[in-house]
């Protein structure tokens, strides 16, 4: 839009904006930084003396490490099983006639819309009668369940981007279908690809109530953990603000990169924005 | 095409299809079965004698026409809905509006202002939790300074605990809803706008009868896809009431977590959650129809 206004009238209610959105999350990364005298006082305490013991407390003495490292496995490995399954099913419902394709599709996106709390129980089940509920196999199932949607209705947004000429030429040139998806569409959309794994790798890193309810003990992710830092003899501030920190940081470092296509994501390629 | 290619393109196809379907069988299809199954039983974890005798519909009976915390839960799902979606549909809208143009830094400050949304529920939760604890936190500090709040505790209130989901659910979302209404904004020809302004339009007749018209299938797609989002609530809510203070909390999701794996009635449990998702097939018939009107668009 054109209209004229004074940049510095109007970058005022923004800075108020922003106040609101970050404080939150300003103090909390402080909070991972405060001793413990610093961290319930009245009035809040803004300057204060720096320390890293949260962050070496949760690490080593509450086996946080652990936990990060749960997250990542189930995090990458229902990542890879998601992307793998759904960009071969994109492909498919981009590019030939699927015989009952739209109920595929459809049911595909209702795994999604429910709450999850509908679908984790009916796993919960099956995995409780096959004794797997110790194992990271069920999270990481769960997970690559819920992000399905994403990858297929996202991958086939890209593939339907491609111009068929592209690959009508390559099978003029005698290419087989599995070539012509191998070697020439596949390569087209590894960028998108790239931006899909992103996204279901935030979602499965941030996701609560399927860990919650299909791992437990040394299997337990940081977003189950997070939580059971608050204790009733009392919380431990400190250190729920340092693991708090740990967690969402990576998260806000891939949002700048992946924002060009934050629009797609978070609507599970509805909108292309 | 030739017959040869036309069957090595339908071989292909059903290689891209197997593993997909096969992964559907196993983690969707075979749970719903057992769930089916188990509803039809009591089958408790904790209550000795429910052992898994098979009793017919008693469970669907049970939760339909006795459970009233049940119908409470759904009552206060939809008060949730009904609250937050406009909030952060005109919020979003609003700043959308605002950072509707080429500026210097826009790029990062999007980043920043999706900082609610990317991160996740839990963290939100417990950020939350720090800044609205009672006298310490740095929310109700300065809110009783300002003379905002009396020396109570917010989350022992059923009004001010149900409240305070509310806005926080608000801080969260809101960022979504101006992603995508300033996705719209973005792909928006100019010429409508610079006719209506040429033809003595005033700025809110070119919001309401331009903008706002050429974004009304997005609209639909962003509150509905919102709503059913808001209707799912739960890590907030779990971490920071429980649903409680008694059961003022207690949306639907909540609900079914409590009462399967609290009470550890998986029967019962096995009911709630086929019912629940009925629901939401029914919804997601209706979601598919408007988001491929969006993508029409």
């Amino acid at each position: 839009m054109k209209r004229r206004h004074n940049p510095y009238l109007w970058s005022i209610p923004l800075g108020l904006l922003l106040v609101v959105i970050l404080i939150p999350y300003v103090w909390i990364v402080l909070a991972s930084l405060k001793e413990r005298s610093d961290l319930l006082t009245t009035p809040p305490r803004w300057i204060f003396d720096l320390t890293f013991e949260n962050y070496r407390q949760i690490l080593s003495e509450k086996n946080f490490d652990t936990y990060l490292v749960n997250s990542l496995i189930i995090g990458f490995c229902s990542t890879a099983l998601a992307v793998t399954v759904g960009t071969l099913a994109a492909y498919a419902f981009s590019r030939f006639k699927v015989p009952a394709g739209n109920h595929i599709f459809f049911y595909i996106l209702a795994t999604r819309l429910g709450p999850p709390v509908a679908y984790a129980l009916p796993m919960y089940l099956v995995f409780f009668k096959l004794g797997l509920l110790n194992l990271q196999a069920g999270v990481i199932l769960a997970h690559a369940t819920f992000n399905l949607v994403l990858v297929v209705w996202m991958m086939k947004s890209f593939f339907d981007d491609i111009p068929r000429e592209i690959e009508e030429a390559a099978y003029l040139d005698g290419c087989s279908p599995f070539q012509v998806f191998r070697m020439i569409s596949l390569p087209l959309t590894y960028p998108g690809l790239v931006t899909v794994a992103i996204f279901v790798l935030i979602f499965s890193w941030n996701e609560l109530l399927f860990a919650l309810i299909l791992s437990a003990g040394e299997m337990r992710t940081l977003t189950v953990m997070i939580p059971s830092l608050v204790l009733h003899t009392g919380t431990l501030w400190g250190q729920v603000a340092a693991a708090s920190v740990v967690q969402s940081l990576p998260v806000l470092v891939f949002t700048f990169f992946i924002q060009k296509h934050l629009v797609r994501g978070l609507t599970f390629g509805a909108v292309k924005g | 095409m030739g017959g040869a290619q036309a069957r090595a393109s339908k071989r292909f196809m059903w290689v891209c299809m197997a593993p997909v379907i096969v992964f559907l069988i196993v983690v969707s299809l075979a749970p719903t079965i057992v769930a089916i199954i188990d509803s039809l039983r009591e089958l408790s974890l904790t209550v000795f004698t429910k052992r898994g005798a098979f009793i017919g519909l008693e469970n669907y009976r049970e939760l339909l026409s006795e459970d009233t915390k049940f119908f409470t839960a759904i009552w206060k799902t939809v008060i949730f809905v009904a609250v937050v979606v406009p909030f952060e549909f005109v919020f979003g809208l609003t700043i959308a509006l605002y950072i509707n143009h080429e500026f210097a830094g826009r790029r990062l400050l999007i980043t920043l202002l999706m900082l609610p949304t990317m991160i996740a529920p839990v963290v939100v939760g417990m950020m939350w939790r720090y800044l609205l604890m009672p006298s310490f936190g740095l929310v109700t500090y300065y809110l009783q300074q300002m003379g905002f709040l009396a020396e109570t505790t917010i989350f022992s209130d059923e009004v001010t605990a149900f409240a305070a989901l509310m806005i926080i659910d608000i801080w969260e979302w809101t960022p979504f809803m101006m992603l995508i209404m300033l996705a719209g904004l973005t792909a928006m020809p100019e010429e409508p706008i610079e006719a209506a302004h040429l033809d003595g339009a005033n700025a809110w007749q070119v919001l309401w009868h331009v903008q706002l018209s050429f974004l009304r299938p997005l609209i639909v797609f962003a509150v509905m896809f919102r709503a059913i989002e808001a209707s799912k609530v739960f890590d907030t809510i779990y971490i920071l009431t429980g649903g409680g203070p008694g059961n003022a909390t207690e949306t639907i999701a909540v609900f079914a977590f409590r009462t399967t794996f609290i009470k550890w009635d998986l029967g019962y449990g096995a009911a709630i959650c086929l019912v629940l998702a009925f629901f939401s097939l029914v919804v997601a018939a209706l979601f598919f129809k408007v988001s491929n009107r969006a993508q029409e668009q």
